[in-house]
């Protein structure tokens, strides 16, 4: 083992040979582990494959196989329950380039679009009789409301009952170009003892829970089959994958933190990808989150609390702010 | 490892609330990052200064074009008034170490600068250009890596260095560490501030206080965990003097930055070579002014624990962790090494 006068005085050149660089305007080197490198060819090869099963489980989604009812009644989920720290997230394995550094294109957020789920249609129903669309229009009215001061527009794809398609959604999105697209939703399964947190962001998954949710919220998207290849291609094309992820993980953190304490036995299914229309469509980093399961009775009576309510609005408007200030940094990283 | 009588090696710790010093004469001060120009003629008369800086800005504040001209650890951005005051900070800090104008000229002064782990090439160049005049050869160097090099934690090490700007984060592997090794969040002092202004405010409205206030009720009262007593501070309502219990929010707003904290810290331990993974769990140490918050450690160790088990321990002297480790970094460079770095 080296001494520490060795060690000091690599250091110590490592220090000096950094601020040359700075000085000279010499990018600082990073260290590339040979594990992470992914072979163009063995990447083209991967994603290839991954877009094919993909496209399967997606034509499958649109032929509107799922089940119909409002209280959908989706099979137990196939993937084991995490509950603590880190995030967990569940992706189909697919290989895929090193992620785009930040650094490259700095950032900022200048718009943000909230998307309160369903709207005319009731989606999930509670047992109680409480609608989905009104659990969504509340906190995204609740969020608009918290954002009121922040330093980004915050617009609403609706602000009352009122019906919209899922394209109707993204082009609401992509025409007011959004910087982040936030959907709200609450989710519905069985076994009722289930509660969950689940954030998703655009991508393949061989999870069944996530493909059959999908199908749901994908229903009546407005796409028609000939937009489909556009539409996987956008999923491995975007660089906007990335910065869907960051923004659904740090949504999901803040979340998933504060509901905690007035709901200990949520559970943390993490950030996970699913191809959801709103999520594929939107030009932007997106994220669906769903923050509750109305088929729980717990979780129903949470929800008609106000305060618990507006809990989960303070935790989805500090999480955006979190991304934001991340994005901020990074901006200032590359400038 | 080189200094003679005509030089003074110092190194600094620039940050967002507080900057310290510490010199190779043995001088070492910290300041509040602030400074203010009086507002008018009047407020020149009574303070008779041209500028203060730290303290005497901030109690002199309301006559004063006050600054706090750092912001998550860096130059705010596009402000000539706040780069000024960045040069008085740095002006004052060498001025405390013994450094007057006049001897300027016989003295060289070779300064190392902690900045942010993630701070930003030109970031640091308008650093480098706000050091001329002030000192003559500078060195920039991320603020855990200073850390650490002062403590000699040098392999098998994570430096969290937290402050009012930011949660800086250096893994330790025995080489000088890359982007890879290191983190910035911007989950620190400020943000506490914020989240806990943010609740007092909803649970008493009518209260009156200043961020000012807020932040020395922070200092003197922050934790985490269960709280070993309640935390009672006074503050106006409706003009008169009111004490409130500011128990539930303080830890909050305190415990708010330990879920962003933690994540990092597990990403970064993830990164380390699986054999070493349980030594660097370890040797979790922490620093900046934010590392204070009573119970920050145990709550640290409690988050390694789930990773199997590992340990967080504050330094002795948080406030000068980063100075003392500039220091050393600037009394181990050689003189060719400063040479090649005069501005």
């Amino acid at each position: 083992m080296p001494s520490i006068g060795d060690t000091k005085a690599r250091l110590l050149r490592g220090i000096v040979e950094d601020n040359i660089n700075v000085v000279q305007g010499v990018r600082i080197r990073r260290v590339v582990r040979r594990a992470t490198r992914v072979k163009v060819w063995l990447w083209i090869a991967i994603s290839g494959l991954a877009v094919g099963y993909l496209s399967v489980a997606t034509q499958g989604v649109s032929r509107g196989g799922a089940p119909t009812s409002a209280v959908a009644k989706a099979p137990a989920p196939a993937i084991n329950p995490i509950a603590s720290e880190p995030v967990p997230e569940i992706e189909a394995p697919l290989a895929h380039p090193r992620p785009i550094d930040r650094n490259a294109i700095p950032l900022t957020l200048k718009t943000v679009v909230i998307d309160p789920g369903h709207g005319g249609d009731p989606g999930a129903i509670a047992e109680s009789g409480l609608e989905e669309k009104d659990i969504t229009l509340d906190i995204g009215l609740r969020l608009r409301r918290l954002l009121q001061e922040a330093p980004f527009e915050v617009l609403l794809t609706r602000d009352t009952d009122r019906r919209l398609s899922l394209d109707q959604r993204v082009q609401f999105a992509n025409e007011n170009k959004a910087d982040l697209f936030l959907s709200i939703h609450v989710n519905s399964m069985e076994p009722r003892t289930i509660r969950a947190l689940e954030t998703y962001y655009v991508g393949p998954t061989n999870d069944p829970h996530a493909l059959n949710l999908a199908s749901r919220e994908n229903k009546e998207s407005g796409y028609s089959l000939s937009d489909y290849k556009q539409i996987l291609e956008k999923i491995y094309v975007d660089a906007r994958r990335d910065e869907s992820r960051a923004a659904a993980r740090t949504l999901h953190s803040e979340l998933f933190h504060t509901l905690k304490v007035d709901n200990p036995e949520l559970e943390n299914r993490g950030v996970r990808t699913a191809p959801f229309v709103v999520l594929i469509g939107t030009q932007m980093p997106a994220v669906l989150i769903e923050i509750a399961c109305l088929s729980n009775p717990e979780e129903v009576e949470l929800l008609t609390n106000q305060q618990y309510r507006e809990n989960i609005a303070l935790a989805l408007a500090q999480g955006i702010r979190r991304y934001a200030s991340s994005l901020t940094v990074a901006a200032r990283k590359g400038s | 490892m080189e200094e003679s009588n005509d030089s003074l090696c110092v190194g600094i710790d620039l940050g967002t609330s507080r900057s310290s010093i510490s010199a190779s004469s043995g001088e070492r001060h910290v300041i509040d990052s602030y400074v203010g120009w009086p507002m008018d003629m009047v407020a020149r008369k009574l303070v008779k200064k041209s500028v203060l800086v730290g303290r005497d800005a901030l109690d002199n504040r309301p006559m004063l074009d006050l600054r706090r001209p750092l912001e998550r650890g860096i130059m705010k951005e596009g402000s000539e008034k706040d780069q000024e005051a960045v040069q008085e900070i740095l002006r004052h800090l060498i001025g405390l170490a013994g450094i007057k104008p006049k001897s300027k000229n016989k003295v060289k002064v070779r300064a190392v600068v902690g900045v942010p782990a993630e701070a930003f090439r030109v970031n640091r160049q308008n650093l480098r250009s706000t050091m001329e005049g002030i000192a003559d050869s500078v060195m920039l160097v991320s603020e855990p890596f200073a850390v650490a090099y002062g403590l000699e934690a040098l392999l098998h090490a994570l430096v969290i260095d937290i402050g009012a700007g930011t949660a800086d984060f250096c893994v330790m592997q025995g080489r000088y560490p890359t982007e890879e090794d290191q983190k910035t969040l911007p989950n620190a002092g400020d943000a506490i501030d914020e989240q806990l202004m943010k609740l007092i405010r909803e649970r008493h409205p009518d209260a009156q206080f200043s961020i000012h206030m807020l932040r020395d009720w922070k200092e003197k009262w922050s934790f985490v965990g269960e709280p070993k007593q309640r935390v009672i501070v006074s503050a106006p309502i409706k003009g008169k003097a009111t004490e409130i219990d500011i128990t539930q929010e303080m830890r909050t707003a305190c415990e708010s930055i330990l879920p962003p904290i933690c994540e990092t810290m597990t990403t970064l331990l993830a990164k380390v070579e699986p054999e070493f993974q349980a030594k660097v769990r370890n040797n979790v140490i922490l620093a900046g002014g934010t590392s204070l918050i009573a119970g920050l450690a145990d709550a640290v160790t409690h988050a390694l624990s789930e990773l199997g088990g590992g340990r967080a321990t504050v330094v002795k002297d948080p406030v000068f962790a980063g100075s003392d480790g500039s220091l050393a970094i600037a009394q181990d460079a050689s003189s060719s090494d400063w040479e090649k770095l005069s501005l």
